[in-house]
């Protein structure tokens, strides 16, 4: 059965070297170098991170800002290489992080269909047969051949949000679950995610929503100063952070 | 279940391998990134293409003025100037647009680069290939000049496609490099303008190198640039002599800067995109 097992993280630290005062010319960097003011810190990210995700689980992470939990979302990403531990991810991956990142201006709405399902991973044969039914969906057909700068920015989103969910991945990773454009779509957006959420992949969720991570998530991620402070049980896990936000 | 797709951090990526190999299974992607650079530049119509003609040829016309008719120099033998200034023109804008395109859009590619896994290398890549189809395209008033000069392309002109084959590679290895710089230091930008110029200048673009004394002479064929250059104007046009010597520095940087610019590039990434 483990195929069920969709993410495998085990001991998963981050840590990088950063510089104290977060240089970033070459004249500050010549500067404090000769004036040896320049010095780095160890700072880490993630600190010895463990959880597993099987298929048909969705696994909420919830924190103050700066816990960890988008750079947790980019190690199982693939996107940063942890610095130590493993991270294993069986099957296709969809995130739906900043949706559109990737989107030109100066191309039409279904040449940015194009590139970013095929930036997504899907590809360029795929993306050909689907851009009509993404089109459709997000309400945009009639805009298919115009540069999506004279779009708004309600249907740019649109446009993202249809291209991004257009597939069933074997993991969902999100962060916040949106909802995006006017009010119908709102609806519409929101009801495709729980769908896809319920779809049978797995999911890892990171949200400051806690009735949805009560009411949706099967196992919940207390993440603190990137150490992962209690697992297991959402109702349990979301006390214990606010007992903590509280005190 | 054997083509499901199995992301296992440790297994390391092989350097140069590995990233060639990851540019070929999305090559896809590749040509849409491609066609993506040359939509935007020539916003597809034909007075698009024409216009971006226009800083290379308008660049040649002043140089030629100002070298032609001001200085008054002369290229040994009496050779045509405007072919030898033009392609000279032309290799460079090659270069320099392919590497500052090629930087730039991995350094700016964080949007997609911190969010969804794609190898960087295809950004560079796309962006030398965008560079040397302008160049292509550049080579037709590059012939009618040859035409109108009573030089005609050689038997020897489909070697043209190994100049730019190098040039190609050569860029997309010193693209990466020039990123790392780029996502580092802000105000790398400004100082490369500065090099590139001054690499222009050691570049035998509009002065032969039969002119240079024997040290300064020295220093410019140690440039790998001038190689490329007397290679494109033997084997096309614009009147220069090629030694074996200089097709084996051609393709010694491009495969050299193709390897190094990917392997410091795998080692330094998983630091850099932590920055982005």
């Amino acid at each position: 059965m483990s195929e069920q097992k969709i993410v495998d993280v085990s001991n998963v630290s981050m840590s990088y070297r950063r510089t104290r005062h977060r240089v970033s010319s070459l004249k500050q960097t010549a500067i404090d170098t000769i004036n040896r003011r320049l010095s780095y810190e160890q700072f880490f990210a993630l600190r010895d991170v463990s959880f597993e995700i099987n298929r048909g689980e969705t696994v909420a992470v919830i924190g103050r800002n700066g816990a960890g939990k988008s750079t947790l979302l980019k190690v199982v990403a693939r996107v940063l290489p942890p610095t130590s531990g493993r991270v294993i991810v069986r099957g296709d991956v969809a995130p739906m992080i900043e949706l559109g990142a990737g989107f030109n201006p100066e191309l039409t709405g279904a040449e940015n269909i194009m590139l970013y399902g095929t930036l997504l991973g899907r590809t360029p044969q795929q993306m050909q047969n689907r851009i009509e039914a993404i089109a459709d969906w997000a309400g945009l057909s009639e805009h298919m051949d115009i540069p999506i700068r004279a779009y708004s920015s309600g249907m740019t989103a649109r446009l993202a949000f249809a291209t991004a969910t257009d597939t069933t991945p074997d993991l969902l990773l999100i962060d916040e679950i949106l909802s995006v454009g006017d009010e119908d779509f709102k609806d519409k957006s929101k009801a495709r995610t729980i769908e896809m959420m319920n779809s049978g992949c797995a999911v890892l969720l990171v949200t400051h929503d806690l009735t949805a991570v009560t009411s949706m998530s099967s196992r919940a991620i207390y993440l603190e100063n990137g150490s992962s402070k209690s697992t297991g049980k959402p109702e349990d896990v979301v006390a214990s952070y606010l007992d903590d936000v509280h005190h | 279940m054997s083509d499901v797709k199995v992301y296992d951090s440790d297994v390391k990526l092989v350097p140069v391998i590995s990233q060639m190999r990851a540019i070929w299974e999305n090559r896809g992607l590749l040509s849409l990134l491609v066609r993506r650079d040359l939509t935007v530049r020539y916003k597809r119509s034909i007075i698009g293409i024409w216009w971006s003609l226009l800083n290379p040829l308008f660049t040649t016309a002043v140089m030629y003025y100002v070298f032609n008719t001001v200085f008054k120099s002369r290229l040994p033998g009496g050779a045509p100037f405007l072919p030898y200034l033009l392609s000279g023109v032309l290799l460079m804008a090659f270069f320099n647009q392919g590497l500052t395109m090629g930087a730039d859009s991995v350094a700016t590619g964080a949007g997609v680069l911190t969010k969804v896994y794609v190898r960087p290398e295809i950004f560079a890549a796309s962006s030398a290939i965008s560079s040397a189809i302008n160049f292509l395209i550049g080579m037709i008033p590059m012939t009618a000049v040859l035409l109108i000069a009573k030089e005609r392309p050689g038997f020897a002109s489909p070697l043209v496609l190994v100049v730019i084959l190098c040039m190609t590679l050569f860029v997309t290895g010193l693209a990466l490099l020039l990123s790392i710089a780029y996502i580092n230091f802000d105000d790398s930008r400004s100082l490369i303008t500065i090099f590139l110029m001054a690499l222009q200048y050691m570049t035998p673009v509009f002065y032969p190198i039969s002119v240079l004394g024997p040290h300064t002479k020295r220093v410019i064929m140690l440039n790998p640039l001038t190689s490329y250059l007397d290679v494109f104007r033997s084997v096309y046009g614009g009147g220069a002599v090629v030694t074996w010597h200089e097709w084996a520095m051609m393709i010694a940087s491009a495969i050299c800067a193709f390897v190094v610019g990917f392997w410091v590039f795998i080692r330094k990434w998983p630091g850099l995109v932590s920055k982005l």
